[in-house]
């Protein structure tokens, strides 16, 4: 018999059992969907983060100290050790282009034409060079020691009226100070310059370390003196801070990093008071952090992802169960067939063709659930939907693999019926 | 023994089942079908009959002796070749019809070529032909669900003669077909007997046997004995001829080896 007619026979089974075969399918359509989906959102998640990644910025060494054994992320175990005065330190340094700590300030609200929105995410205190001019859509960079700030464009637009290079915004501090900020620049993007901030988009307010940083640090970040540091220039303790390279090159980066790191940990630094035995400098780029994290979203996502394989072995397991029904309910048909010359070989290519049906559709319309539920998934957290086109084409061999895998064994003890036996029965 | 005359030919056939004890069902069976013969097969329960079926339809394999289906000793063939012989020599006609439920008219009348690789134009080609001849030409395209029993024997015929087969076996065709219908049934049985059709009718029905040129009786696995009748509906029973006898004169060769 030609394949091609099997095929047809066999899809008009299919089609004489509608509902039967669609809550099969389903079994199929789930767990392949499911697979697809959490593959292509994790690809697209990667994608968008590796996409972050602008060329200034990966001549970015981002460091803090902590103990050496500490796991984790970016900022792990991470203990405040650098002072200011360390910071020009390094940034004398020949191999060094710039070095600035990173802090966050806690705020409660910015005002802005009489308008006071609510500012979770704190403001980021870092130093100029922090905004690449490639990333301002408009104005320049902030300068040290000056009452300046950079908002990026979700600050900017969440005010009724648009906040635009020149205005002042009044901002309300956690420790209840107030400062009243010029705005100097906006950026283009609303995501997170480092991977300090984090990346997804929120309205960001950037300040010079000096004098905002200075003025609110409180807590360890002010320094052992206490108050007396307060009053003195330089008495605020980083716990993060970011050594600019002179090139993206690797060897660059490299001569940077040990440099500064020797610079730190030389009696010649603030901070190698407080390292002592316990506590080593990292400096990352952000490539090398985005590895970490990398690394545990693809543990997390292969988890996923068997978890939804297991929903796929059900569906198989579904269709085998279904397979097997219809062969001992179509006995006589079988019986007909045999006695009008239909070898084994036909009958059991009959069933499989049927099987094989029902997994390539549940895996190509499982493919489609999929794409869209990522495409939903990467719109809401506002990513680029990767879809790698092969899918598509292993979508359709896991649909044959799962259709002749439940549909081998009812299809032989379909092909092995004897003729006489299935003309006799009921 | 064998002569190419024959359709069907069985020498010394034996068909022993072990369910516990052995039971023959068929015990030292010999006979021929010559081509163009129309042959009724009668006997109680238990007498062999379906035993005899199955075997002549190449369904089963005798346990000793040979059986001879269209030139083809079937004792000799495995599975897959028996398969082939049953598909393009043997035509079957049910008692239940036996049509495939989801299948037309025409596509259960094309089966059996399907299997043979028949080419599709081909197939539809030669079963409408088919279905013209038993009267469905305007059937085509109905499921089996939408004929009448009547109209299904008919399908089945049709699909039972597609492949052109050495003989058309019909095991009780009448049985559920009312008085009248099974008339039109016999009626083109005749018609395509006359045509040159070999038919073998399995029947418990004196009338339905009464249709075709002689009458096997089997009992407990042999042939009791075969009655000749002249055709053109004539009951009589001719008791003296089943042994011996050979029906002298007859042309179709009936053999009966006695064997007993």
């Amino acid at each position: 018999m030609r394949p091609l007619e099997s095929l047809r026979l066999s899809w008009r089974s299919i089609r004489g059992h509608r509902l039967r075969s669609g809550l099969t399918t389903l079994g199929v359509i789930i767990g392949v969907a499911a697979v697809i989906a959490f593959v292509a959102l994790g690809a697209s998640l990667q994608a968008g983060i590796i996409g972050d990644i602008s060329p200034d910025d990966q001549r970015n060494l981002y460091g803090w100290a902590a103990d050496p054994d500490t796991e984790g992320g970016p900022l792990a175990g991470a203990q405040f050790v650098f002072t200011q005065d360390d910071m020009d330190g390094v940034s004398e340094l020949d191999e060094v282009e710039a070095a600035y700590g990173y802090a966050t300030i806690e705020a409660q609200s910015v005002t802005y034409g009489g308008e006071t929105q609510l500012q979770g995410d704190g403001l980021v205190a870092a130093g100029p060079s922090y905004i690449r001019d490639t990333s301002l859509a408009d104005g320049r960079q902030f300068e040290m020691g000056a009452n300046e700030t950079v908002i990026n464009a979700a600050t900017a637009e969440q005010f009724e009226e648009n906040v635009s290079v020149g205005d002042e915004l009044e901002v309300q501090t956690a420790t209840g100070g107030a400062e009243t900020l010029t705005v100097v620049g906006i950026t283009e993007t609303s995501e997170g310059l480092s991977p300090f901030e984090g990346f997804e988009a929120a309205p960001r307010i950037y300040v010079p370390t000096d004098p905002f940083y200075e003025r609110q640090a409180v807590g360890p970040a002010a320094g052992q003196d206490g108050e007396d540091a307060e009053a003195e220039d330089g008495g605020a303790l980083f716990l993060a801070i970011v050594v600019e390279a002179p090139t993206a090159d690797q060897d660059d980066i490299d001569t940077t990093r040990d440099a500064a790191i020797a610079y730190l940990e030389s009696d010649e630094s603030d901070a190698s008071a407080f390292l002592g035995d316990d506590l080593a400098v990292t400096l990352q780029t952000s490539t090398e952090l985005l590895q970490q994290l990398e690394d545990v979203l693809g543990l997390l996502q292969n988890f996923i992802v068997g978890i939804a394989a297991i929903s796929l072995v059900v569906g198989s397991i579904g269709i085998a169960n279904i397979m097997l029904v219809s062969v001992t309910e179509r006995t006589r048909e079988i019986g007909i067939m045999k006695a009008v010359g239909a070898q084994n070989r036909d009958v059991l290519g009959l069933f499989l063709a049927e099987s094989v049906i029902l997994g390539v559709i549940g895996a190509v319309l499982g493919t489609i659930l999929g794409v869209a539920a990522a495409a939903l998934g990467a719109w809401y957290i506002d990513l680029p939907l990767v879809y790698p086109l092969e899918y598509v084409a292993l979508a359709i061999a896991v649909g044959i693999i799962v259709g002749v895998a439940s549909g081998l064994y009812p299809a032989w003890r379909a092909a092995r019926t004897d003729p006489i036996d299935a003309l006799r029965y009921e | 023994m064998e002569s190419p005359a024959d359709a069907v030919t069985m020498v010394d056939v034996r068909k022993t089942y072990h369910v516990g004890e052995p039971v023959h069902a068929l015990d030292g069976v010999s006979l021929s079908i010559p081509r163009g013969s129309y042959t009724a097969i009668m006997g109680p329960s238990g007498s062999g009959k379906s035993t005899l079926m199955n075997l002549v339809g190449c369904l089963d394999t005798p346990t000793a002796g040979s059986v001879s289906v269209g030139g083809s000793d079937i004792s000799t063939l495995d599975e897959r070749e028996r398969t082939t012989v049953r598909g393009t020599e043997v035509g079957f006609v049910f008692q239940t019809f036996n049509l495939m439920p989801r299948l037309t008219a025409l596509e259960n009348v094309a089966l059996p070529q399907l299997f043979q690789g028949v080419s599709r134009a081909e197939r539809i080609e030669r079963a409408g032909g088919l279905l013209e001849r038993v009267g469905l030409g305007d059937r085509k395209d109905h499921l089996p669900k939408e004929l009448s029993g009547g109209q299904r024997q008919r399908v089945a015929l049709a699909r039972a003669l597609v492949n052109d087969p050495a003989l058309v076996l019909a095991d009780e065709p009448t049985g559920n077909l009312d008085t009248e219908t099974e008339a039109e049934v016999l009626d083109l049985f005749e018609e395509f007997h006359e045509a040159g059709t070999t038919l073998v009718v399995v029947t418990h029905e004196r009338h339905v046997a009464e249709r075709a040129d002689r009458i096997v009786h089997l009992l407990d696995g042999e042939i009791e004995r075969i009655e000749q009748l002249d055709g053109a509906g004539e009951p009589e029973s001719e008791p003296g001829t089943a042994d011996g006898d050979q029906g002298a004169g007859d042309e179709p060769a009936t053999e009966q080896d006695g064997d007993r």
